[in-house]
């Protein structure tokens, strides 16, 4: 289980990633923690030419709007590992979020914008994404985009930036409400099924990990929440029935379907969500 | 730290093999680095079952760095097999073939392989075979209708099957009050240790000499199976197994690939060839185990005495026949066992092992009897309820007592403990039985989430002499060791031992053996092992016989040595040997205080001052003893253990598990009670995660570590584990208890969630996926 | 490549590919086999080592991403003089390692968890050891040895 070989660059800068990128014509990838992507040129699975690490580029990583004031919305930058995602204390649903992935060794060098730009369907951070509706910031050859984390996710694997775009920051919304749940199999596996409600500028969010290609927003789910009356329980059963997902060695459709329900009920538990009373 | 230096059996010295192994200083294969490595890579089939049209290998041979390239057609590869044999009746011989040739027959299988530069290089050149596969009908389940023979000497797939009968199951059957019945299936997993397969290979041409480093669990198998395939004396084969980082039985068979690596370095004169098994292949090509089916039906009266039992089993056993155990490893374990700790006069099981486009089953710690005993147990569980009396009570009725030993099997296998009840009784004393229920019956009532509570007995057959290990009628029997106990001429002692350690801290148990039977310090006591030209001989490690056996063979051996000893200090000191003593080194004389000689003068004596050796006397103080307890014994155990599930998710949180067994006397308690929770442990990844599923097309679905979920720190309870001491009759009083941990969890584990909520758990493993299913 | 590093306070240089894993480099080209290899896509954690004080698995970083980097493994933990760790004598003792392949691995994440956290208790042990695969204790011994490891360590550094 060894890599194929590659041309390995060090970016000094976003710039030059691009550059680099673009000149390895559609065969090169970026190395952010490599936590998702060695193990793929491990096995072979990903084949790249050229290898570009963005390890060392400076002003990648950190947290923006930790001043002490309480921010709105958090900006962090793409290379921001989780470990330093568990330790800041400005968006505690993130650091919650963040605490479920994987383990110590993994968290030390896993990214943000890695984490985002793999886009495995199941993983915590594109979740809280979509849940709070996070915007991401792009640079790529024509100049810097943002992307919404609503449009991020096209499939397993697969996003919205374009091959030669380099993911740069995030900004995360902080919510005032939050609820975060997750069910695996083992402590530190990727989520069989996991929820994230969020309350973000006076309306709630719900997203969900494990059940489809991407994060799924709940609207039907949201739309209970957010109008009049309904119990968690509705809202849990709606978000039940609104999701269809696929069976695999760990767990079965009908089997994640009916969890989403308690993950969502749970979730909400942990949001305190008075507002349903 | 003070450390006893006599009499050291009985406590947990210092382990001998620590200071390397924690130091980073191991010495694995994987770490073996020679002059003139070179590193092999495997290509493996993609597909389940294929016809192979060609293979051209002509690209990555043409590769910069690449020594060879060898497939099934290269001379000195084609037509070369390991054949497991068996006299069995019913067993269809087949060959498994060191590269697939006209056919692969399961996904994983090799095909081909590269020797290079180094393994990235390797892996490179693998990436320019070309194969030509013409896909043919899988056939991955082994109580499907197969689709196309696996190997056209057996049309529908079947390797083995034997009935096992004792008594008259039909009359029992008629005078039972209730018979009832289950359809059981169990999960395929495997060994997966820590560290993979691992082997390199030399060749020395000139004076036509092979050394094959191996992390192998019986390197004298190994040997005598490479020098007859490769035509060669023994005594030119030289087998080493050093530090092997975990083995539990996967490595107790000889691989297609330990005879391509030696191959490969036949025509590689001079050159160390080296292959470490990564994960995936692991996964894909070393032996799995427990695909297993029961259809059990079973004749209790009303007060819940077992009367009758008839089987069918069905084991699943891969696309080949494993060398040297045959496909019979398995359904004649679990044929010969299932019954277990139970008297039972009426029983019928047929056993048959059945060919699929799977990987090879071979053996996995507890052989097949995790399965064996899950099934033997549910029945139980499933007569209890049927019955109105408690899981515990049926299994005190029926349980071989003390007064029955010895207690002859339905199988014909003497069990010679019948501890069983003793096991159970202290088990749930520990437990608190009472307080359990009433914490069950709380929960009832208060609504909270329900607590459920499994219990298994078994027995664990250990160090099998010729007699028991008879059952698969392999071309050998495997019941004896060697051991041999030097002392040196300064008096310390050098033990060649015919055991093989991968983590059973054998250095240590063997050594303090030696230490005790001689009379020195276990600190003047060495022991080497795994090398077939140091060590006489030896089967090595796997059923729970490296105690029993190995330490057997190592006790006579030393006190043989303590005979000369003492015989030669008498002379010296005109005395009656039987007068004499050997303790901590020291010759004393009865009734004195002072020793007189110590081992280093005696050593001298023998080996340097000849001329003062007594009359009579050779010069040299060794002695070479072999062991064969003939039968074996039977290690009695008890696992309790309480879960708690949550309704709505199904998920299940062990809150208390507790093990009692028999290990007779024992030597080293701490590694006793590791072996036990390692093995518990072991069992509940079986149990609760691990699983290797194929898809119809078989393909392995479970191909990494990120599907195939071992157990962590998170997952395994904090354990309870207990002895009582009922010494076997062998030279220690031992009993084995390398593998009876792994034989409760299933059985435990889904009896526990039975009980909690009250469904029937039929298929294993118990993922929170199906006991919710269970629930709705 | 060239790739200059420290490993255990010395300073090293190797030459390779920029797809040699870091574990391949400390265990083929620096002779540290101390370092092991389980699984090479993450998950065991037997090639943990510490990369700047930072847990990191040594099979998904490449040597070449080491430059200027300071690596602690497993063979930097006893004294010159070959003193055992406390961790290490703590492992010893309650019998926390059996064929000792995961246990290097185990070392040096639990040598991080006690410098981060002095004082776990069992449960925090246990959960923060997940990452790290054992097939052969069970893991009561290797709880039972960072439990009282953490405890000697605490009074060390409590002393004066
Ligand atoms: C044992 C193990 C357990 C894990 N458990 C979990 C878990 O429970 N939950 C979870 O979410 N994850 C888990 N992970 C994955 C981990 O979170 C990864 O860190 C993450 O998925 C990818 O982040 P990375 O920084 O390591 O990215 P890399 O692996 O370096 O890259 C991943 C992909 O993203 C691309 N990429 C990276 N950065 C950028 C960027 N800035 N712009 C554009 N493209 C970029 C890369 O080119 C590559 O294709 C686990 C990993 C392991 C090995
Ligand atoms: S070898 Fe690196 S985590 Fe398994
Ligand atoms: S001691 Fe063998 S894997 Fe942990």
């Amino acid at each position: 289980m060894k890599p194929g070989r590659f041309e390995y660059l060090r970016a000094a800068g976003v710039a030059e990633a691009v550059r680099a990128l673009v000149e390895a014509g559609g065969d090169g990838k970026l190395l952010a923690g490599g936590q998702s992507l060695v193990p793929l040129l491990s096995m072979r699975l990903s084949r790249p030419a050229v290898v570009v690490d963005i390890n060392r580029i400076p002003d990648l990583a950190g947290i923006d709007g930790t001043d002490g004031t309480a921010p709105s919305v958090l900006r962090v930058g793409a290379m921001t590992r989780h470990a330093a995602l568990v330790e800041q204390r400005s968006h505690p649903l993130l650091a919650e979020a963040a605490r479920w992935i994987g383990h110590a060794a993994i968290r030390s060098r896993g990214t943000l914008g890695g984490s985002l730009a793999h886009a495995d369907p199941a993983a915590e951070l594109p979740a809280v994404a979509v849940a709070t509706g996070a915007v991401a910031h792009v640079t790529g050859p024509d100049g810097e985009r943002t992307v919404a984390a609503d449009g991020l996710f096209d499939g397993p694997l697969m996003t919205a930036l374009q091959e030669y775009e380099v993911l740069t920051a995030v900004d995360l919304p902080v919510p005032s409400r939050w609820g975060f749940a997750e069910l695996a199999r083992r402590h530190g596996d990727f989520a069989l099924v996991l929820a994230v409600v969020a309350e973000v500028d006076g309306r709630w969010r719900i997203a969900v990990g494990g059940v489809a290609g991407t994060p799924q927003r709940l609207a039907c789910a949201e739309a209970l929440l957010n109008g009049d009356g309904a119990t968690p329980a509705e809202v849990a059963e709606a978000a039940a029935t609104e999701v269809r997902p696929g069976s695999d060695v760990h767990a079965p459709a009908r089997y994640r379907q009916a969890i989403t329900g308690e993950l969502v009920r749970r979730a909400l538990a942990r949001a305190d969500a008075e507002v349903m009373s | 730290m003070s450390e006893p230096t006599t009499s050291s059996a009985g406590t947990s010295v210092r382990r001998k093999e620590d200071a390397r192994l924690l130091t980073g200083n191991g010495r694995y294969v994987s770490d073996l680095t020679l002059p003139r490595m070179r590193h092999v890579a495997f290509l493996r089939s993609p597909l389940g079952h294929a016809r192979i049209r060609e293979v051209d290998t002509s690209r990555a041979r043409a590769m910069p760095g690449v020594d060879a390239v060898v497939t099934a057609a290269t001379p000195g590869f084609a037509g070369v097999a390991l054949r497991a044999q068996s006299a069995l009746p019913s067993y269809v011989e087949t060959d498994q073939p060191v590269l697939a040739g006209e056919k692969a027959r399961f996904s994983g299988e090799a095909v081909a392989a590269v020797v290079a530069r180094d393994r990235y290089v390797a892996e490179d050149a693998l990436e320019l075979i070309d194969v030509e596969y013409d896909e043919l009908p899988v056939t991955v389940c082994a109580w499907a209708p197969p689709q196309h023979p696996v190997h056209p000497q057996a049309p529908d797939n079947v390797l083995l099957e034997r009935t096992f009968t004792a008594g008259d199951v039909d009359a029992a059957f008629d005078r039972a009050d209730v018979v009832v019945e289950r359809d059981l299936t169990t999960n395929r997993h495997g060994g997966n240790p820590i560290e993979c397969r691992a082997g390199v290979a030399r060749w020395e041409a000139a004076d036509r000499r092979l050394t094959f480093w191996s992390g192998t669990q019986v390197p004298h198998i190994v040997r005598t199976v490479l020098a007859e395939l490769l035509d060669l004396p023994e005594s030119n084969v030289r087998v080493i197994a050093p530090d092997v980082g975990g083995g539990f039985g996967v490595k107790a068979v000889v691989y297609p690939e330990d005879l391509a690596l030696c191959l490969l370095a036949r025509q590689l004169p001079g050159v160390a060839v080296k292959w470490v098994e990564d994960r995936a292949e692991h996964l894909l090509a070393a032996t799995h185990a427990r695909d297993h089916r029961y259809r059990l039906r079973a004749g209790f009266t009303a007060d819940g005495r077992l009367l009758a039992l008839d089987a069918d089993v069905t084991c699943n056993v891969g696309a080949y026949s494993v060398y040297p155990w045959t496909a019979g490893i398995e359904p004649l374990m679990a044929g010969g066992l299932l019954t277990g700790p139970y008297r039972l006069d009426d029983y019928r099981a047929t056993v048959r092992g059945v060919a699929t486009n799977t990987a090879p089953s071979g053996p996995y710690r507890g052989v097949a009897r995790p399965a064996s005993v899950f099934a033997m147990e549910t029945i139980m569980d499933t007569a209890a309820r049927r019955l109105g009396i408690s899981t515990v009570d049926i299994r005190d009725r029926n349980l071989i007592r003390p007064e029955d030993v010895p207690y002859r099997m339905p199988s014909k296998l003497v069990d010679d403990s019948g501890q069983y009840g003793q096991c159970l009784a202290r088990a749930l004393e520990l437990f608190g039985l009472d307080e359990f229920r009433a914490e069950q019956q709380r929960r009832r009532v208060a609504r909270q989430p329900p607590i459920g509570m499994g219990v298994a007995c078994y027995n664990e057959l250990t160090g099998l002499g010729r007699a028991a290990s008879a059952g698969p009628r392999m071309p050998f029997r495997t019941g004896h060791d060697a051991c041999t106990v030097r002392v040196n001429p300064d008096g310390r002692v050098v033990v060649f031992s015919g055991v093989t350690s991968q983590g059973q801290g054998l250095e240590t148990t063997v050594a303090q053996i030696v230490a005790d039977g001689l009379g020195v310090g276990y600190d003047d006591v060495e022991v080497r092992f795994g090398d077939t030209t140091e060590s006489l001989w030896g089967f090595g490690a796997f059923s729970s016989r490296q105690a029993v056996i190995g330490g057997g063979a190592a006790n006579l051996a030393a006190t043989a040595v303590k005979d000369k000893v003492l015989e030669l200090a008498a002379g010296l000191l005109e005395a009656e040997p039987s007068d004499l003593a050997l303790h901590d080194g020291e010759v004393s004389v009865a009734g004195q205080r002072e020793p007189r000689l110590s081992l280093a003068e005696i050593a001298r004596v023998a080996y340097l001052e000849t001329h003062r050796l007594p009359d009579g006397i050779d010069p040299g103080l060794d002695a070479t003893r072999f062991y064969d307890p003939i039968r074996g014994a039977f290690a009695a155990g008890a696992q309790v253990a309480t879960v708690e599930i949550d309704r709505s998710t199904g998920q299940l949180r062990i809150l208390a598990w507790v093990c009692v067994e028999d290990a007779g006397n024992v030597i080293h308690p701490k590694i006793v009670e590791g072996q036990i929770a390692g093995a518990i442990a072991q069992g509940i990844g079986g149990a609760l995660y691990e699983h290797l599923v194929y898809d119809d097309a078989g393909n392995l679905s479970t191909g990494t570590l990120l599907d195939y979920l071992m157990p962590t720190s998170a997952e395994v309870p904090d354990l309870v584990i207990d002895h009582i001491c009922e010494p076997a009759a062998n030279p220690l009083g031992v009993r084995g208890v390398g593998e009876g941990g792994t034989l409760a969890p299933n059985a435990v584990l889904a009896g526990a969630v039975a009980d909690a909520l009250g469904i029937e758990i039929d298929d294993l493993p118990v993922t929170p996926a199906a006991v919710w299913k269970g629930l709705t | 490549m060239k790739v200059g590093m420290t490993v255990n306070g010395v300073g090293e240089q190797v030459d390779v590919e920029p797809r040699r894993t870091l574990a391949d480099a400390l265990r083929e080209d620096l002779a540290l086999t101390g370092t092991h290899l389980g699984c090479e896509h993450g998950v065991c954690g037997a090639c943990t080592v510490l990369v700047d004080g930072q847990p990191v698995r040594a099979c998904l970083m490449f040597a070449v991403q080491a430059e200027g980097a300071s690596v602690v493994t497993v063979e930097g933990l006893a004294g010159v003089d070959g003193t055992l760790h406390p961790l290490q004598r703590a492992f010893s003792e309650h019998h926390g390692l059996q064929c000792g392949f995961c246990t290097s691995g185990m070392l040096m994440s639990a040598l991080h968890l006690l410098r981060t956290e002095p004082n776990p208790g069992r449960e925090r042990v246990r959960e923060e050891l997940a990452g790290n695969l054992c097939r052969c204790t069970g893991y009561a011994g290797i709880i039972d040895a960072v439990v009282a490891a953490a405890a000697e360590l605490g009074t060390t550094l409590r002393e004066p």
